[in-house]
């Protein structure tokens, strides 16, 4: 039976599932919408994997992005792991000399500075998501492009139209204010483009020793548009990945690889677990007036997990081992 | 039965608390303080409070509600200027008539001026005018602030030996402190910067002060560094720092740095600060210089803890990371 290492990958808009070998190749992968739904989206995720590739045997179990938490009490994760460390895992085993590394994801955008292989500075956005991906989602949508064709559409303009790229809102107006004045939607969609390249640069870049080799990770990734418009800006080369869509999960995996080695035994629930039907629950605890929203999870073997209490009253219940059971 | 007055939790309360609390007391009248924030406090002022203030300012209406039917009085201070040719936040100089055009239905604000700006003999008056409310003469209201002066003093040297209140870390009791297990080796030692009310009030900076505990490290304030020696330097700014909360946070972040005694840098700004703006990119410079990793915490009124949880993981990652590699690192840049 084939022996993989999982990556889970829980974001805002994307579920990635990559199964990735001994010598840390990626051998399967699944790049999901969340569309709101994370546990419902992880189950079809590992069921989706026995469909394809029949049983399995998986040594290993990563899991990172926001929904991390929640991914790994469906799965059972030997190693939970914030976002931009798992980014510069991939990132460093793709190309080990990596110096920066762009990414850009659904609801926020990170920059990782690296050098001599290790993580010397980062940065994530701040408030506002002006410069991710769920913002050129919706002007495309307002433009009535796919997403998917955006950046081959910018890559035709001849004299991009300049957007300002500071805030989505103001972004949204001064775009349909261009539109009303009739520039055609390649040069509008280039401008969209360059607006969030010099958002990122200014807002997440802003400071940053940005040299190459640089890498573009993250599903905006795809969209070469913005790609042409880093390089552009940069005055540098910017090389995406095969797999930039799944570098969370692939970094995810391989640290859980190494943490399997150190700890002999995996916690991976088995793919039972896509079978399982899940619960969730949430309700507010009136005991103080911090009212936590208190969420629990529960399948069809009792609860599994509760959590977002600040005084630890409900997920003290839950001992770390009964959840294993599963 | 004596006389109530209400301290909310909140702006200079985390300063000051030792010092108002104590020359209350000692004039005979009962304090009452607000609980600690949490969301029917937060959810209280951001009804009340004019929208465009930063969190803290909505916070401190948040408190102020909560106390207005319960006490005689409310304590709001305008505090203009508490040292010479020096300011506060704007926020801080029109703070009781914001909450009295906000809130109705307010006991009697006790909402003396304390303005140094000039001199420090303005604030014989200030007490006087305070302690006025409670007592007639002079002499006894200067006796119960000099008492409760040499408290808050205690208090401040206690911090400067690695102290922190226990009122900021946990549980109730307000002048209790613990130690802030400050170690002898000091590459896991993490500084968070801020104003006093940011960092302090746990529930608007989703406990940072616990999680880092959490993740092992060694945690130090800009309180904790003498005053003496924050001005000092806070003087190699090319231009005089004359917001007072800024001569402390970027003179302590300043000696820090060129002690090189600390591993990171924690910055808790509320969204849309301006004081903060400065201070931030001024630290950040020299922190750059020093090769000492900073990073940024913007709060507001989100409750969603994933955003916060994320950057603290991917900190103190880093840091390890760095740690791990010291002897790397020298070669670096």
């Amino acid at each position: 039976m084939a022996e993989y290492y999982l990556g889970i990958d829980v974001g805002s808009v994307s579920t990635n599932i990559i199964l990735m070998d001994e010598s840390n190749k990626v051998r399967y992968k699944k790049y999901l919408r969340t569309q709101g739904k994370p546990i419902e989206i992880i189950k079809k995720g590992i069921e989706d994997i026995v469909k394809e590739l029949g049983e399995v045997e998986i040594k290993g179990v990563g899991t990172t992005g926001s929904g991390r938490y929640l991914a790994d009490i469906i799965v059972g994760a030997d190693i939970v792991k914030n976002e931009i460390t798992a980014h510069a895992i991939a990132g460093l085993n793709f190309n080990p000399n990596v110096r920066t590394i762009i990414e850009i994801g659904g609801q926020d955008s990170k920059i990782i500075i690296l050098r001599d292989g290790i993580v010397v500075d980062f940065a994530m956005n701040t408030v506002c998501a002006a410069g991710t991906g769920s913002f050129l989602d919706r002007q495309a949508i307002r433009l009535g492009i796919d997403i998917s064709e955006f950046g081959s559409l910018a890559l035709k303009s001849k004299s991009p139209v300049r957007i300002a790229g500071r805030c989505a809102v103001f972004a949204e107006s001064d775009m349909i204010h261009k539109q009303q004045l009739g520039h055609n939607q390649a040069d509008i969609a280039k401008g969209l483009c360059e607006a969030l390249v010099r958002n990122y640069l200014n807002n997440v870049g802003k400071g940053k020793e940005i040299l190459e080799p640089i890498l573009f990770q993250g599903g905006v990734a795809a969209n070469i548009g913005i790609k042409q418009a880093f390089i552009e800006a940069l005055n540098m080369n910017v090389e995406v990945p095969p797999n930039h869509d799944v570098m969370g999960a692939i970094g995810a995996a391989i640290l859980a690889k190494e943490e399997v080695k150190k700890k002999g035994r995996t916690n991976f629930k088995g793919f039972s677990i896509g079978r399982l039907k899940y619960n969730v629950n949430s309700f507010e605890c009136s005991d103080c007036s911090n009212r936590c929203e208190i969420v629990e999870i529960k399948s069809n073997n009792g609860v599994l997990a509760r959590y977002g209490d600040k005084c630890g009253k409900w997920s003290n219940i839950i001992k770390k081992e009964d959840s294993k059971l599963a | 039965m004596s006389v109530k007055v209400g301290l909310p939790r909140g702006m200079f309360y985390f300063d000051y608390f030792s010092l108002w609390k104590s020359f209350f007391n000692n004039l005979g009248v009962e304090v009452l303080i607000s609980p600690k924030t949490n969301k029917e406090i937060l959810d209280r002022g951001v009804n009340a409070c004019v929208d465009e203030s930063c969190l803290p300012v909505k916070v401190f209406h948040g408190h102020v509600d909560y106390l207005k039917d319960k006490v005689d009085y409310i304590f709001i201070p305008k505090i203009i200027s508490i040292h010479k040719r020096e300011y506060n936040c704007p926020k801080h100089l029109g703070l009781p008539d914001m909450v009295k055009n906000s809130i109705k239905g307010l006991p009697e604000i006790i909402d003396t001026e304390v303005n140094l700006r000039k001199s420090n003999k303005f604030l014989k008056k200030s007490i006087i005018e305070t302690g006025r409310y409670f007592e007639k003469s002079d002499r006894k209201i200067l006796n119960a602030f000099y008492d409760a002066l040499k408290q808050y003093n205690n208090y401040l040297k206690m911090m400067t030996t690695g102290f922190i209140s226990l009122d900021v870390l946990g549980k109730n009791a307000d002048m209790k402190v613990i130690k802030n297990i400050i170690r002898k080796d000091n590459n896991r030692r993490i500084l968070i910067l801020g104003h006093s009310y940011n960092i302090y009030d746990q529930y608007i900076n989703m406990e940072l002060v616990k999680k880092l505990k959490d993740f092992k490290f060694d945690l130090i304030t800009a309180e904790m560094i003498d005053e003496k020696k924050a001005r000092e330097y806070a003087k190699k700014l090319p231009k005089r720092m004359f917001w007072t909360h800024g001569q402390r946070i970027i003179g302590a972040a300043y000696y820090l740095i060129e002690e090189k005694s600390i591993s990171g840098i924690i910055y808790v700004s509320a969204f849309g600060c301006g004081l903060d703006s400065v201070f931030i990119d001024l630290i950040e410079r020299k922190a750059k210089k020093a090769k000492i990793p900073f990073t940024l915490l913007t709060i507001d009124e989100q409750t969603g803890e994933a955003g916060v949880n994320t950057r603290l993981e991917a900190f103190t990652d880093m840091l390890d990371w760095r740690l791990k590699d010291e002897s790397n690192f020298s070669t670096l840049w």
